[in-house]
């Protein structure tokens, strides 16, 4: 415990470390405030809308409710639905500012309304949000290599290396050093992560979770710290080759691979769908009426003995031909569908070579703020828009006017319940490069020599134990 | 030779033995070059896909049947936004907007299938394009191999040397300064020459490659002199690095994404959901044409029927019902592009803001003026969905005057009878073409971010000259 307490004064008394992990501190804190200050600012403007809706369809059904005109209602009535943000999301915003979390939909044709993007601000949403996941993936290792690439070079540059390796039993202080530093960094990282947690009611397992992606991925930049201050170079040789592997590992092969990913996996079938739909829909006012009423009985036979169409316009034909327009490209939303989940599950597979981006996935995934989130969403609308259609061709397919309290027991939107996230193999990807690469970091340090490298003798010793060490992990 | 270029001389010899020094040039160019390679090729291909997409969308429009006007408003058009030519250079937030814009009657859609929305999180690691290249990663290079320029002399006690053979402190600042600079020089000419073959080749307008070419140049300079004065005030090397690395992430990574992070919450921007209740709300308001007895809309027809000389809509030689409908969107289009333009200019406010920190980061300044030299900035977009905008009620209009010319009112309005006008004239509207904004117009965009860079420049210009003067008087 003295020793402890010994090193931490080292630690402290030394103006760059502890500079270094009081700003880590304070960027997290600042991160994580922001985190749930954005979290509040949209469970807010999720609860005005949800009034401002309320008050429209009021007006709504001010209107047509004397006619009792279903068809009226389903055209002119919107409804709102919305992705609350998880208990979890304050730490990673992910797309959520990109993408919609609110979006109005009425029963015509769905392929045409869900798509619709939210006013943001491109420039802005260009360099990225400064939430906990940014702290994390892009600034920590930074704070890592600022406290550790001097840890055996600066004892040998102010000369009291000798000294220290002669005391028996070295290789301990050498890694009580290091994990004293990791142990401080993943604080200062986690501290403020628990106490937006706390604010935030978020359920234990996502946040036992979010702190095992924060020690791991850690682990990892000490564990490339140690092995790279272990090789005997400089101090500035150090920092040198740090930062040009966070550079590449954070900067460089993640665009590469989207570069990658992006080219080999095209998704302009969203653009085909939406042509393809709109043809479909209008197109329906050139072909026989009856026609487009057969191609929808096909799908929905319990309408098929109503009333035939009446000679004049009938808003069941209408919104059937909406239906049968979704209906016609159901195989290009499927098609666009694959190609967004292929990109998300090449993203998830690149996070066992690149722990940057397996934490950044893993990290979203468990905040619910992924382009999987984005999906299920989507899905949800679209499972809530088949209840609107069904509301209003009860109506319809009946002839059975509307009234006002037949409208005010319309469907309502409920979203997801906060899904159960299956995160697994993401985490055990970052888990695992996190290990091993902190493993190896520390049994490099057992055997410093006098240069402050490994030393020749071990070299055959220290590739064993690197193996030991893969294999224990693995 | 003069003492400046023997020193600068010096300091290249040893760059070059440097491996830091040629491996990370080696790998800069090799980046540069494929990710311009990447970017020009992406550039081509969005545009040959949007291109395809935009004659298709143009013949479906004129291979329409014959159609009332009033189900080619509501069947409408599609419109694409080309990438601009520079977008190979500086992709700009060009992944960050929608590309497909659908255009009906009484609505104003947005711009659908971004890349940001149809692609994992990966997109937000940032895109490689040699703009990426030059903002972040070849100022780091830059420090990696000048941090010790000057310290190291310090270090190894040379300096004392030099300065007691009678070379002054400012001569060994402006060699060294020399040195890096044309480090920086070899980093920048593989995006030089593909600015030069853009600008050269007539793919982009040359004025606003050049002054690409002149800002990153200016750019790189700006980092040669941060690290060279940063250099001379150390003891040690190390320590000079050290500071260094902690510039450049304070201010090329830290800050550009904090910053507007912070002006996205104290200046929030309305929901589309909101604005289209409350746009729509303000239509509803604005009067009914089915209800006869509306104000409004009452006001309008007496208007009609003073201006024609006769008491009854019937009598009318034109379609009433299509006036109404001219007057409907001009009425509802105006009040939507009221909507859109308080929408545009709470995004410039924010975009003003941001501007502001570029006295607190010199990345916020280039990266303006890039964005807004390449064409890929927000006001280019603006530009994109005004042009939209304009096309549409063109059309539209020109739909209802169709209704209004060519059908009769008895006829329109009468439910029993099929009104059709030849598919002919739908081949008569003219088709879109996104006009960008004219260099002259970029360039007095491009100035104000110019002159803060400059700025940066000139205030490193002064203090390499202090920090010369101090060298020299130290050494005494």
């Amino acid at each position: 415990m003295k020793l402890l307490s010994n090193e931490l004064r080292l630690i402290f008394r030394s103006r760059l470390s502890s500079c270094a992990l009081l700003l880590l501190l304070l960027l997290s804190s600042l991160a994580v405030w922001l985190g749930l200050q954005q979290v509040a600012q949209q469970r807010h403007t999720i609860e005005r809308l949800a009034e401002l809706q309320q008050k429209d369809a009021e007006a709504v059904a001010d209107r047509y409710a004397d006619s009792g005109d279903a068809g009226s209602f389903a055209y002119y009535t919107f409804f709102n639905t919305w992705d609350p943000p998880s208990d979890a999301a304050y730490m990673a915003m992910g797309m959520r500012d990109v993408a919609p979390y609110v979006l109005r939909i009425r029963a015509l044709g769905l392929q045409a309304q869900i798509y619709d993007g939210e006013t943001f601000n491109p420039e802005l949403a260009l360099p990225g949000r400064f939430d906990f996941a940014f702290v994390l993936i892009y600034l920590s290792p930074l704070f890592a290599i600022a406290l550790l690439h001097d840890l055996v070079s600066g004892e040998r540059q102010s000369g009291r290396l000798r000294l220290l390796l002669s005391i028996p039993g070295a290789g301990v202080l050498w890694r009580r050093r290091a994990a004293l530093r990791y142990g401080l960094l993943f604080a200062a990282l986690a501290l403020p992560l628990l106490v937006g947690a706390l604010a935030s009611g978020t359920a234990t397992v996502a946040i036992a979770v979010a702190l095992l992606i924060t020690a791991s991925y850690l682990a990892f930049c000490v564990g490339l710290s140690l092995w790279v201050s272990s090789r005997g170079w400089s101090s500035a040789a150090n920092a040198t080759a740090l930062m040009g592997a966070w550079t590449l590992l954070t900067l460089v092969l993640p665009t590469l691979a989207n570069m990658a990913i992006t080219r080999s996996i095209p998704v302009q079938q969203g653009v085909d769908l939406m042509l393809a739909q709109r043809e479909t829909v209008h197109g329906a006012w050139e072909v026989p009426r009856q026609e487009t009423m057969q191609q929808f009985f096909e799908h929905h036979p319990q309408w098929r003995d109503t009333a035939p169409l009446p000679e004049g316009f009938h808003w069941k034909w209408y919104l059937a031909f909406h239906q049968v327009g979704d209906e016609s490209v159901a195989e290009k939303v499927r098609a666009y569908r694959t190609g967004l989940e292929a990109r998300q599950r090449w993203t998830e597979h690149l996070g066992w070579l690149l722990p940057s981006v397996g934490a950044q996935a893993a990290l979203h995934r468990i905040a619910a703020t992924d382009l999987t989130a984005q999906l299920a969403y989507q899905d949800r609308i679209a499972e809530f828009h088949r209840e609107i259609r069904q509301f209003f061709y009860g109506y319809l397919f009946t002839d059975k006017p509307l009234q006002r309290e037949d409208f005010s027991s319309r469907p309502v939107f409920a979203p997801r319940a906060t899904d159960t996230v299956s995160i697994g193999a993401q985490l055990l990807g970052v888990m695992l490069l996190g290990g091993i690469v902190f493993l190896i970091g520390m049994a490099r340090l057992r055997w410093l020599d006098a240069s402050g490298a490994v030393s020749k003798r071990h070299h055959s010793r220290r590739v064993e134990a690197d193996l030991a060490v893969i294999d224990r992990v693995a | 030779m003069t003492v400046v270029t023997r020193i600068a001389r010096e300091e290249w010899r040893l760059l070059l033995r440097d491996r830091v020094a040629i491996s990370g040039l080696l790998l800069l160019v090799l980046l540069t070059l494929v990710a311009a390679l990447n970017a020009y090729e992406h550039q081509r291909s969005a545009n040959a896909e949007r291109a395809h997409y935009q004659a298709q969308a143009n013949h479906a429009f004129e291979a329409q049947p014959d159609r009332h006007p009033h189900r080619v408003v509501h069947y409408g058009h599609f419109v694409f936004r080309p990438v601009n030519p520079l977008a190979a250079f500086d992709p700009g937030i060009d992944a960050y907007t929608g590309n497909t814009l659908f255009l009906e009657g009484h609505r104003q859609n947005t711009a659908n299938f971004g890349d940001v929305r149809q692609s994992s999180l990966l997109l937000r690691f940032g895109l490689l394009s040699p703009a990426f290249v030059l903002q972040v990663l070849a100022p780091l290079l830059l420090i990696f191999v000048g941090h010790a320029s000057v310290a190291r002399e310090r270090e190894s006690g040379t300096l004392r040397v030099l300065l007691a053979q009678g070379i002054a402190g400012r001569q060994i600042v402006a060699g060294k300064l020399l040195a890096l600079s044309g480090f920086a020089g070899l980093a920048v000419l593989p995006a030089l020459f593909a600015l030069g073959w853009l600008g050269v080749s007539g793919h982009a307008p040359w004025e606003q490659a050049l002054l690409l070419a002149v800002a990153y140049v200016g750019w790189l300079l700006l980092w040669a002199l941060v690290v060279v004065v940063v250099s001379s005030q150390f003891q040690r090397g190390r320590d000079a690095l050290l500071a260094l690395l902690v510039a450049w992430a304070v201010l090329v990574i830290l800050l550009p994404r904090w910053l507007p992070d912070l002006v996205n919450t104290s200046v929030p921007l309305p929901t589309r959901f909101e604005s289209a209740i409350n746009a729509e709300r303000e239509y509803k308001e604005l009067g009914d044409a089915h209800n006869p007895d509306d104000p409004y809309f009452s006001a309008f027809r007496a208007q009609v029927l003073e201006k024609y000389g006769v008491t009854r809509i019937e009598d009318l030689p034109v379609n009433y019902k299509g006036l109404v409908g001219m007057e409907g969107e001009r009425a509802s289009s105006a009040l939507f592009n009221r909507y859109a333009e308080a929408l545009f200019e709470l995004q410039r406010q924010q975009n003003a803001l941001v501007d502001h920190f570029s006295w607190l980061s010199p990345t916020l300044a280039l990266r303006r003026l890039s964005m807004t030299a390449a064409g890929t900035d927000l006001e280019n977009f603006q530009r994109f969905l005004r042009q939209g905008e304009d096309y549409r009620y063109q059309l539209i209009q020109g739909l209802n005057q169709l209704q209004v010319d060519e059908l009769v009112y008895a006829d329109d309005t009468n439910p029993k009878k099929e009104n059709r006008i030849s598919h002919t004239h739908w081949q008569a509207f003219p088709e879109f073409e996104f006009r960008p904004a004219p260099p002259g117009n970029v360039l007095d965009r491009a100035l104000p971010a110019g002159l803060v860079l400059l700025c940066w420049l000139m205030a490193f210009a002064m203090l390499i000259r202090v920090a010369g003067t101090r060298l020299g008087r130290m050494a005494r």
